[in-house]
């Protein structure tokens, strides 16, 4: 991810001459002593847990013991068994629509607010702050927070509106099924909009008033000026905060559950493969849990790199042909 | 710069090394054994109760070490992996969830070892093996299912615990003609959910000759008697908090302890915890009287039980474990059990310290019933208690009850197979 990251911002050339080859040559020790620590902790924390979940997902297992080679078994029932095959799917369309909706809501409103703090002259860097401000929150907190405000007994949100004379509009914000899974997505994109915000906000910062200046002097409105000139130039931009919105939203875990508990309430319908992995993992009275959640865990794993590689592909054609 | 990368080297192994501590158990020639449980709120009372044991058994120290109740059941397989230093004696759930553990190999049987002659075989199948029928814990505590009521809101409105289904309904029209919410419950949580059915349903549904035939496999869940014990349930709604659906379980005790809801259907497991919240709160029990076309002609009290201690296959102290267990299974530790923590203890011939527990402990011994959906649907995934809370929050949006049959029968069907006869 990191290094999609670097290819989508980096504009520059990196040319490296044979000097410069040699020169590292001689320096590979000490390089590798200063990366070391760092790999010992990836190893141990990244590498060994994907490896060893994938071993996991090929095997039959009563409780922690590990019996037979089962080959796609666990992948099959992932996809055949009752109630997991409903429970895959209907996940999956979850964290869809919260990825779609995301985009929709949060990115819009963080370029939206990226601009308008880009013109404004008074009160941006207070504003900036604001925005950020619930991004420092644990979003265990901030689902907490919200569950609490939403509470239909004694939340604010129906208080206020009934304290306005709009008690028709007072909900079971988290109890309707039609109403649960949009609330998460407005909730998630409260505690996020600061993150493309401030993306945006330096790409906005990167683009040389001279661009703008020009596309006034042919005639351009302000709109056309945006349309034509700034949002092109943001597309690098655009393309990161598209993919690191894709890996956040689909491993979604801790926002839905702080919210909605592990079931992803009411009648799983704001459940999301994160919650359904937790339930799979830890929460299943099958003793071959570990099995299944691990091929769960696999699935999920070539799902999001995949779409994330492909996406960074994408994206960087795209700005290939801003060039 | 060499040192400085010496140094750095050094660091990232003494990162990277585990710090493996070697655990001590055992002090001179004492015997320390560690009860691993998910009751943190109890450690004092434990404290207490194993004091006793210590006292007949000079030799061995009890260590009671709780682990937060959301963790627990995460920490507690990797806790019984451990070849050394692993806990010795170890909280279980009931039934379905203890079933990995068994067949992992994590948990020794205590068949002949342990003392249950007396007990009644529907409390020890909490602890049993589903394959092999041995016993693998000692059952602690019982919970039993009831309406909880406020007494003096009861006394305000003038109402006397209901024992017919219309002066039910009439009890809850008057609460809600007094701006009182009737019944306080979360529909946001299936489990929640599942137990009104237990305690609204199961006259109307036949209570434990229905279970045995479900079981047997001579009726199913699409039955016409145990939809219409759904349609109980559901049919409630009016009474139920405003926007039931989106209460959740903590808003569901806090309208009731904050006395804004008048009763609760729920455990006995509740009084603890609502008497801490609301000390002035004065509890009162009843039995939800058979419900309209109900097959049980008399109230019915669920029960089921709540857990047991096994003991650690690979414990270090194994023959002091296994002490301790059937220490755990006698009147002495029941008794000990049942007066310090306030609970209704498993233990044959026991009597609950508190007044209120006793009458509902009474109830059960006289009409009881056990929690159909946990005691004999709690086996697999989806558990029964989760397929039926799900089919009860469909019908509060509207599904019907033959719809809401047909998903119950559908989550047990995936693994459950009838016994057959």
């Amino acid at each position: 991810m990191v290094q999609a990251q670097r290819r989508l911002t980096t504009t520059e050339p990196t040319g490296s001459g044979g000097g410069a080859t040699r020169r590292r040559g001689r320096r590979l020790p000490l390089l590798l002593t200063f990366l070391l620590p760092a790999l010992l902790l990836y190893t141990v924390f990244i590498v060994y847990p994907l490896v060893s979940a994938l071993e996991y997902s090929f095997y039959d297992w009563s409780g922690t013991k590990q019996n037979g080679f089962a080959g796609l078994s666990n992948f099959h029932d992932l996809f055949t068994k009752y109630p997991l095959s409903e429970q895959l799917w209907r996940a999956l369309a979850h964290n869809t629509v919260f990825f779609v909706g995301t985009m929709l809501i949060q990115t819009t409103a963080g370029l939206l607010f990226a601009v308008l703090l880009h013109r404004s002259r008074r009160g941006k860097r207070f504003l900036q702050t604001a925005y950020i401000l619930p991004h420092l929150v644990s979003p265990i907190v901030a689902g907490y927070l919200w569950s609490m405000m939403l509470n239909p007994q004694f939340g604010a949100v129906n208080a206020a509106l009934r304290g306005v004379g709009l008690g028709a509009l007072a909900q079971p914000w988290r109890g309707d099924p039609h109403l649960a899974l949009p609330v998460a997505i407005l909730v998630n994109a409260w505690q996020w909009v600061g993150f493309p915000m401030l993306l945006f906000a330096a790409a906005l910062a990167g683009i040389p008033e001279e661009f703008h200046e020009a596309a006034r002097v042919d005639g351009a409105s302000a709109w056309q000026s945006f349309r034509r000139v700034t949002f092109p130039l943001l597309t690098p931009v655009l393309g990161i905060v598209t993919v690191l919105t894709f890996i956040g939203n689909f491993n979604v875990l801790d926002l839905i559950y702080a919210l909605q508990g592990s079931q992803g309430n009411p009648a799983f319908s704001t459940d999301v493969l994160g919650l359904l992995f937790y339930r799979t993992a830890f929460q299943n009275p099958d003793a071959n849990a570990i099995g299944q959640s691990s091929a769960l865990a696999v699935c999920m794993f070539v799902l999001i790199f995949g779409v994330s590689i492909a996406a960074t592909r994408f994206f960087r054609r795209m700005e290939a042909r801003l060039k | 710069m060499r040192k400085f990368c010496t140094v750095i080297a050094a660091l990232s192994v003494v990162l990277a090394a585990p710090a493996c501590a070697p655990s001590t158990k055992s002090s001179g020639d004492k015997v320390t054994l560690t009860v691993l449980s998910w009751r943190p709120e109890d450690t004092a009372g434990y404290g207490k109760i194993f004091a006793s044991f210590e006292k007949s058994h000079p030799k061995v120290k009890v260590n009671f070490k709780p682990i937060k109740n959301t963790e627990y059941l995460t920490v507690l397989p990797t806790e019984l992996k451990k070849s050394q230093g692993g806990p010795d004696v170890v909280q279980l759930k009931p039934y379905g969830p203890i079933q990995s553990l068994i067949s992992a190999g994590n948990l020794a049987p205590l068949d002949g070892q342990v003392d249950v002659s007396k007990w009644d075989p529907t409390v020890l199948q909490a602890a049993k093996g589903k394959q092999d029928g041995k016993l693998y814990g000692v059952p602690y505590a019982m919970q039993t299912l009831q309406v909880l009521y406020n007494k003096k809101i009861f006394a305000e409105q003038g109402l006397q615990p209901p024992t017919t289904w219309a002066e039910f309904t009439a009890a809850c029209d008057k609460l809600k003609k007094a701006g009182i919410t009737p019944l306080s419950t979360s529909g946001l949580q299936p489990w929640v959910l599942a137990i009104d059915h237990q305690i609204f349903g199961a006259t109307r549904y036949g209570g434990d000759d229905f279970a045995k035939a479900a079981v047997a496999g001579t009726k199913n869940f699409t039955d016409p008697d145990y939809t219409a014990s759904l349609d109980v349930t559901a049919k409630l709604k009016p009474y139920y908090p405003d926007k039931v659906t989106a209460v959740d379980y903590p808003d569901a005790q806090t309208l009731f302890t904050s006395g804004k809801a008048a009763m609760y259907p729920g455990g006995s497991y509740e009084v603890g915890p609502f008497t801490k919240s609301n000390p002035d709160l004065q509890i009162g029990f009843f039995d939800a009287p058979p419900a309209p076309g109900a097959k049980v002609d008399h109230p019915l009290t669920s029960g089921f039980v709540d857990g047991s201690y096994g003991v650690n296959a690979h414990s270090e102290h194994k023959a002091d474990a296994i002490e301790l267990a059937k220490w755990m299974a006698t009147p002495e530790f029941g008794q000990l059990y049942a007066s310090t923590l306030k609970q209704i203890s498993a233990v044959p011939g026991t009597t609950p310290g508190d007044p209120l527990l006793a009458q509902a402990y009474q109830n059960f011994k006289a009409h009881g019933a056990t929690y159909m959906m946990v005691v004999d649907f709690g086996y697999g995934n989806p558990l029964g208690r989760d397929q039926e809370g799900l089919a009860l929050q469909k019908m509060l949006g509207g599904t019907s009850p033959a719809d809401a049959g047909k998903l119950v029968q559908k989550g047990v069907a995936a693994w459950f197979k009838p016994s057959g006869g």
